[in-house]
């Protein structure tokens, strides 16, 4: 016998629960004002430093005009280098490869930690096997082994997307096991009563409560993985923001280099922000826990 | 009557590897439950409580002493019985509806498609909270969060409902609704409740029997039958005179063991 058949619950007409937000000039500010505050800061910052660079005072080798920096940007952003150009002023080109490099770099290391981080994390022997190599690399600063992986691989992409793989996946790897290792206990409790098999405490569990773990680990390791990516151009390769930036230095082109920065800044100020609009969108719970 | 719940020298505990010690806490436990009958657990905090319903629930497994569900011994959790956690223990990714379907994604109650949402849409509004469907945990209240528990606990329509302090985190008002919102659906669907108290007027209006814990290792210091006409929700049961005996009654029970946790849980 079900109670289904008949509808038992009081329903009374209430006022709607759910209303309209009505906006008010309050409202405007609180989204937008942070945004107005943060284009006036800036546009003051450089307005600042383009005064200070006209007065003089600092030697225009190591602090050239905003105004300079912004133009060698925009020419270097518009145009491409012609074949064989070791340095044209172009930075679209070099940005475009570090960036593939540091894609590629990112799938790799996703592709080995996020499954070995999970391993790790359900399995205690294999986390037992692993766990001695992984904490002894991730705890070694990671920029120790490129000798080595030059002698291994030489100035290749092959090295220099090694070194990214090698500084991203810790990071992705340890987050992942720390997601399975502190899944909430009565969550799972409550999943065996409701009559989950093995395998679906892992996928109905364990994994969306890692999901946020993982994303913050991709987090941290974009953020190694660039400092991987510009490490390796300094030490080798004709290509890549690291290298212009060293080449820039090297031919005294200070504009070029600080508009290499600015796109340096800007390029993980976005990855960033890419990854945390991920995590919202994905673990939207996460919100108001992590405050 | 048969008996749906039985439960012979239960003795159940946690090993606590840190401190290389197990800790007791329920001590030989023997109950049995009728098909379809109310029992009401009440006793001082850390009696161990959530412990036996977790063993009924096949959470964890008895020290020593067994017990059997229809006959058949306790191996782990079945689509027979269904568990309103004392702390909610939803799925915080996913929504109200949501948390309210897990028990028909996690295992085939040979339901349509069409039924297992009717059943959802039934129950969300059985636990008032329509208009939340979409809704995720974090945006609840506390009461709010307990009753989407209380509707995933129900919406398969279990033999056995293991409900643990279900209604602690609601306002007077609204309990004393799903108090008898509970007690109507128990008298239709024929259930076997096994129900979590710390509160002696909900267990008197409640139960068809209110067992009372002692304090740690748990046992069973009393069994306080409560014959008072149902449905009690009719009629102002807290009127009788048999009623306020019995309050009297399992206070008194009540009350020694809560002086004997020491720390004052007049609860
Ligand atoms: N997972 C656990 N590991 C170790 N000890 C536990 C665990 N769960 C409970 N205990 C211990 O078992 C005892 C009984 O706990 P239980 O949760 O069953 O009490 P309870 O009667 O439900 O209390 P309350 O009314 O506060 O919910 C407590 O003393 C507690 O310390
Ligand atoms: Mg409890």
């Amino acid at each position: 016998m079900s109670v289904t058949d008949k509808p038992t619950a009081r329903v009374e007409a209430g006022p709607p629960r759910l209303q309209e937000l009505e906006v008010t000039k309050k409202d405007l500010w609180r989204e937008y004002g942070p945004w107005v505050v943060t284009a006036l800061n800036l546009a003051t910052f450089f307005a600042v430093w383009e005064l200070i660079a006209r007065l003089g005072w600092i030697n225009p080798l190591f602090l050239p005009k905003a105004s300079d920096m912004f133009a060698a940007l925009w020419e270097g952003l518009t145009t491409t280098a012609g074949p064989g150009a070791v340095i044209s002023g172009s930075i679209r080109d070099h940005v475009l490869w570090s960036l593939r490099n540091l894609a590629v770099g990112m799938v790799i290391a996703c592709v080995i930690g996020i499954p070995f981080g999970l391993l790790m994390g359900a399995n205690r022997y294999v986390d037992g096997l692993l766990s001695p190599y992984v904490w002894a690399i991730s705890s070694m600063p990671r920029i120790a082994l490129v000798p080595l992986l030059i002698l291994f691989l030489g100035f290749s992409v092959q090295m220099q997307i090694t070194v990214i793989v090698l500084s991203a996946v810790f990071p992705i790897m340890i987050n992942a096991w720390a997601g399975v290792k502190t899944t909430d206990k009565s969550l799972l409790a409550a999943a065996k009563v409701f009559g989950a098999k093995r395998r679906q405490l892992y996928t109905k569990v364990v994994f969306p409560y890692t999901l946020p773990f993982i994303i913050a680990g991709i987090q941290q390791g974009i953020g190694r993985g660039l400092v991987g990516v510009i490490i390796a151009e300094f030490l080798g390769g004709s290509r890549g923001m690291g290298y212009l930036l060293q080449r820039s230095a090297d031919t005294f082109n200070s504009p070029l280099m600080y508009a290499v920065l600015f796109v340096i800044v800007v390029v993980s100020l976005s990855l960033i922000q890419l990854t945390r609009w991920a995590e919202a969108r994905i673990a939207p719970w996460r919100r108001l826990e992590g405050l | 009557m048969s008996k749906t719940i039985v439960a012979e020298n239960v003795t159940v505990g946690y090993e606590l590897y840190r401190e290389r010690q197990r800790l007791t806490a329920l001590a030989d436990i023997t109950l049995s439950i009728d098909k379809g009958e109310f029992v009401v657990l009440v006793g001082p905090s850390g009696c161990g409580k959530t412990t036996f319903i977790n063993a009924i629930a096949g959470l964890v497994k008895p020290w020593s002493g067994r017990i059997l569900v229809d006959g058949r011994p306790v191996e782990g959790p079945g689509p027979d019985r269904a568990m309103v956690f004392q702390d909610y223990a939803l799925m915080p990714w996913r929504t109200v509806e949501a948390n309210v379907r897990l028990p028909f994604e996690l295992q085939d109650h040979g339901l349509s498609k069409e039924e297992v949402e009717r059943r959802v849409r039934h129950y969300i509004r059985l636990v008032d909270l329509e208009g939340f469907e979409k809704s995720y945990p974090y945006e609840l209240s506390g009461g709010m969060k307990q009753r989407v528990g209380i509707a995933r606990a129900l919406v398969s329509e279990p033999d056995i409902l293991l409900a643990d302090e279900p209604f602690a985190a609601v306002d007077a008002m609204t309990r004393e609704a799903m108090q008898a919102e509970l007690e109507k659906l128990v008298a239709e669907t024929h259930q076997t409740v096994v129900f979590i108290t710390h509160s002696i007027d909900e267990a008197i209006t409640l139960g068809d029997r209110v067992v009372v814990i002692s304090y740690r290792p748990g046992r069973i210091k009393d069994i306080v039958e409560v014959d008072l006409p149902r449905p009690r929700f009719s009629y102002d049961v807290k009127a009788l005179p048999e009623y306020g005996a019995l309050r009297e009654h399992v206070w008194g029970l009540v009350k020694d063991e809560a002086i004997r946790t020491a720390r004052g849980a007049w609860t």
